[in-house]
């Protein structure tokens, strides 16, 4: 019949043909917009499922461009990347090393452990190969940026914010450098690009690193709400916005402030660690816990889920010393107190006082300090297990002995912190090698 | 990159060309003897060399008014072709090519960026071009029967394929030209005003080490680097880096610019790269003269600066003493200078390429035209291997030969070569097969019966075969030189430029004559 038809009707034919079979195109595989609902019947179930490219994060057009460009070769891609990767890596060509990153990222966007991977070698072995302080921190904040586009991409997995957060705060405040990172988080070190103020990609606000990372791991949190995280126990997972404000709050003290903006921190340390973290409802098998419950909560628990009350002590136990949760709230509950701040503005300024060759009063500062330690560990003996509180009570009772060998007189056989000081015998020769390297040996 | 590879030698490379050219066409000659004895007998041999003679009498009477003519027909075929309608797609990269370039990166990096653009974009734009033109236009001249029109008058086979290349060649050199002009436009226009663009001189020395103890050796320490590029000397030592920079030139002042590496084995004090030092040493009066020391600015650029009169501080005269460079320091016409860490227990690297003198700077205009004209040696040297391969074989053929040789000859000849010496575990393609199917990896022993040996027979042979196309395609890097102007280097003539024109010239000659057997020999009326 089709032989029949002029040319002129065929193409007629064929036309209607293409008109009739757009319309169940259109009606199955209409794009969605932003709007719920929207979109055709296949673009609804990816919503429905969240399957689709929209709903897992900021879409990269280059990306789904690429990948369709590639075809079936995107893994033979990707492998080739790895491979000139780590040729880059060994050859400490970081720059394109750099580039290759993100062309991998490009053919891999929703792969989260290439991001996780990744986004650690740059923050970590990078910055670790380069000398300058100013250069390491450039590369821990390519490794942030570099996780915090991951989390962009990837808004319903929680491992990339807890990951970019556990960069912006742990890397930044706890490497051999981080006096200097931490300064370089409000102050960055490229003037020319940054003048006096932070680099406004991954600190817009000029705030302090851990109260950023809070700010991610809240992040993570929100997202772990939604979708399973699988890097480590929920308990752990959700105390990290606690913990990282529990961060704040040491290192405040740790560069020597301790006016109220260190004892506000503690504060706001200890609510969020006892009333944020410490409410938080964890499911075990049949019933629902948290730490922050005591004896009548636990009776609760047990009447209302119908379980042991042994079994209910166990579950609590088990979360809280995962978490360390009690050592943590007693560390904050005590320094929040005027009297623990006092005891660390002394033994910081007795020491100051010693560099500058003020031994008298270096000396009174101590001695104070020491007494004021004591009081705290009978208030919180919890204290006295602390590896941070012990060293720096043994490393006051070292400034104390140098100072009266320096001064040539006999010390007391009685002095403050005496009983720790025999208790802890094994700390004491790592901690007098730094303070010898510190302030030379003693005579 | 390094910008340091080995300088090109004139005599020794000719000698080692007439060699593989004179092999070559011996065992050319020699196969086709042979066929021709079997095939037609006593005869034979005499119809070869009649071929031979034939040859040498169409390469010796070659005219050049008719080359020119068929390379004027050529260069007309390609405008018809429309292959200058490349400048259009190249037009629009340019306008355009703004927009996607990061704006806010440091000045030198968006130089970098844009020269890397320019040039990038000139070769990915005509060496299609070209390589489509040269493999197709013959074979389509076969099949339209088109080179009757040709052949039938007194042209010589050689001289078709001669015009042919010259035709190609000059609208080659008509595209990558006039890219180049506007490409240099555009980055003038593109630089921020605070860029500078340079091209470096660089005068790079000999390496060698002294150990812990002061010894002499060829390596230093290796600090557990798989890329054992660098070597490490010893801070608080009396190791160091010795380079011998030959200075033939009498200056007022020295530059030494520097890239080295920091290796830490302890923290030391953090906020402070470690201190180098450099000593310039006249080896024969025993003077030592010690600079003042730096902070090293690791991966990145340390820049010395040295005046003819040098004062320092003389340990073992324990006096201040002025010395003057050349006439104290240069001994036969060697500057000697030693590169120390001055931080005891950490380690600082460095490489030949790292360290070197740099002369007064050419103007950015001559290193990047020395880059354009390094587009065009590969376009010629792709037109040579097309025009030939389309001899002898149909225009899609020819273009897969030629391509396989840019794609093998631009970034798979490491490769093969570890293939070749073995460094690439797997063995051959059999084996490779075999260790696939059966789940080994290549760190397995193959068991040993004859069935793996048999195996390994037959890899030999292609790994044989791969020998030889290792050594037939060049190493076609050396072509591309924008990493040298990118970076803000010259283009060295002794190691880049030379050894490319040496490259085009050498297959060019071969090309010529597989052309002219080829197209003498083939059936035209197939198609």
């Amino acid at each position: 019949m089709i032989e029949q038809l002029t040319a002129q009707q065929r193409k007629v034919a064929y036309l209607i043909g293409i008109v009739v079979l757009m319309v169940p195109i259109i009606l199955l595989g209409m794009p969605a917009t932003d709007e719920a609902s929207s979109g055709g019947q296949l673009a609804r179930l990816r919503q429905t499922h969240d399957l689709g490219e929209s709903s897992l994060g900021k879409v990269d057009p280059t990306s789904a461009t690429m990948n369709l460009v590639l075809l079936g070769m995107r893994g033979i891609a990707v492998n080739l990347l790895r491979m000139e990767l780590d040729t880059q890596k060994d050859r400490k060509q970081w720059a394109q090393m750099r580039a290759t990153t993100e062309s991998v990222i490009l053919l891999q966007p929703h792969y989260i452990q290439v991001w996780r991977y990744l986004g650690w070698n740059l923050a970590y072995n990078v910055s670790a190969e380069w000398d300058a302080v100013e250069d390491r921190y450039f590369w821990v904040k390519e490794g942030a940026k570099f996780l915090m586009q991951g989390a962009e991409k990837n808004r319903r997995h929680p491992e990339v914010y807890w990951e970019t957060g556990r960069t912006l705060g742990q890397k930044i405040g706890r490497a051999d450098e981080w006096k200097h990172f931490r300064k370089f988080f409000k102050i960055d070190p490229d003037k020319d690009r940054y003048p006096n103020g932070p680099d406004s990609d991954i600190n817009p606000e000029g705030k302090d690193n851990y109260l950023v990372a809070k700010e991610w791991y809240q992040k993570a949190n929100d997202a772990e709400e939604q979708h399973e995280q699988h890097i480590m126990m929920r308990a752990l997972f959700r105390s990290y916005p606690a913990r990282s404000q529990l961060d704040y709050a040491e290192a405040l003290q740790k560069e020597g402030l301790f006016d109220e903006t260190t004892r506000n921190a503690w504060s706001l340390a200890y609510k969020d660690w006892v009333e944020g973290f410490g409410k938080m409802v964890f499911q075990e098998d049949d019933f629902e816990i948290y730490l922050e419950a005591d004896a009548k909560d636990v009776d609760q628990i047990a009447d209302t889920s119908k379980v042991d009350r042994p079994l209910v002590e166990r579950a609590i136990d088990i979360h809280q010393k995962v978490s360390n949760y009690k050592f943590w709230r007693t560390k904050a509950h005590a320094e929040m107190q005027v009297n623990t701040q006092g005891v660390h503005r002394e033994l910081y300024e007795a020491e100051q006082l010693f560099k500058k060759g003020d031994l008298e009063a270096s000396q009174e500062a101590l001695d104070s300090g020491l007494k004021r330690y004591e009081l705290m560990l009978e208030t919180y003996p919890d204290l006295g297990m602390d590896d941070n509180t012990l060293e720096e009570g043994l490393w006051a009772v070292m400034l104390w002995q140098k100072i009266y060998q320096l001064k040539n007189q006999i010390q007391p056989e009685e002095f403050p912190l005496k009983a720790i000081w025999e208790r802890e015998a094994g700390r004491i020769p790592n901690i007098q090698q730094d303070f010898n390297r510190k302030f030379g040996p003693s005579s | 990159m390094t910008f340091d590879h080995a300088p090109f030698l004139f005599g020794p490379a000719l000698l080692h060309w007439v060699l593989v050219f004179g092999c070559f066409a011996g065992i050319v000659f020699s196969v086709s003897v042979l066929i021709a004895l079997g095939v037609y007998g006593a005869s034979g041999p005499t119809a070869v060399m009649g071929r031979v003679w034939q040859g040498l009498h169409d390469f010796l009477g070659i005219s050049p008014r008719r080359i020119w003519a068929i390379s004027l027909l050529t260069i007309k075929e390609a405008v018809r072709r429309k292959a200058l309608f490349v400048f259009v797609v190249f037009a629009s990269l340019v306008m355009f090519a703004g927009w996607f370039l990061e704006s806010d990166l440091r000045a030198d990096l968006q130089v970098k960026n844009a020269v890397s653009f320019a040039l990038t974009t000139i070769s990915w734009l005509t060496l299609p071009v070209v390589l489509l033109l040269s493999c197709w236009g013959l074979p389509e001249d076969i099949r339209l029967r088109s080179i009757h029109t040709i052949v039938t008058k007194p042209v010589r086979r050689n001289e078709i394929v001669m015009g042919r290349i010259l035709g190609f060649s000059i609208v080659a050199s008509l595209i990558v030209s006039m890219m180049g002009v506007v490409g240099y436009v555009w980055i003038r226009r593109q630089v921020p005003n605070n860029a500078e663009l340079i091209c470096r001189v660089p005068v790079y020395g000999e390496l060698s080490f002294l150990d812990r103890e002061g010894n002499l050796t060829d390596k230093g320490v290796n600090t557990g680097d798989i890329w054992e590029f660098r070597s490490y000397v010893e801070g608080g030592t009396r190791s160091s880096a010795v380079y011998k920079f030959p200075m033939d030139k009498v200056t007022d002042n020295v530059r030494f610019e520097s890239r080295f590496e920091a290796f830490r084995t302890h923290k030391g004090r953090i906020g402070q790269s470690l201190l180098v030092r450099y000593v310039l040493v006249n080896p024969t009066k025993g003077l030592r003269v010690p600079l003042g020391s730096f902070e090293v600015a690791e991966f990145g650029l340390n820049e010395k600066d040295v005046d003819r009169q040098i004062s320092f501080f003389d340990e073992d005269k324990n006096d201040n003493r002025t010395v003057d460079l050349f006439d104290d320091v240069v001994d036969q016409n060697t500057l000697t200078v030693e590169v120390q860490c001055l931080d005891a227990g950490q380690y600082l690297g460095m490489a030949r390429p790292d360290m070197f003198i740099r002369m007064p700077d050419r103007s950015f205009v001559v290193g990047y035209f020395k880059a354009v004209v390094g587009v065009l040696l590969l376009s010629i040297f792709l037109i040579s291997i097309g025009v030939t391969s389309s001899t002898f074989v149909k225009g899609p053929v020819s273009i897969l030969l030629t391509f396989t040789v840019l794609l093998v000859g631009q970034g798979f000849r490491e490769f093969m070569l570890k293939l070749i010496t073995g460094e690439q575990k797997g063995g051959g393609p059999i084996e490779s097969w075999y260790r696939l199917i059966t789940h080994m990896n290549d760190t397995l022993q193959l068991p040993d019966n004859f069935g793996v040996k048999l195996m390994q027979s037959i890899d030999n042979l292609f790994m044989g075969g791969l020998w030889l196309v290792q050594h037939l395609i060049p190493d076609l890097s050396y072509f591309v030189m924008s990493p040298y102007v990118a970076n803000g280097f010259d283009v060295p003539w002794s190691t880049a430029m030379a050894k490319c024109i040496a490259m085009t010239v050498g297959y060019l000659v071969p090309c010529l004559l597989v052309g002219y057997y080829s197209l003498t020999l083939r059936e035209l009326e197939a198609k």
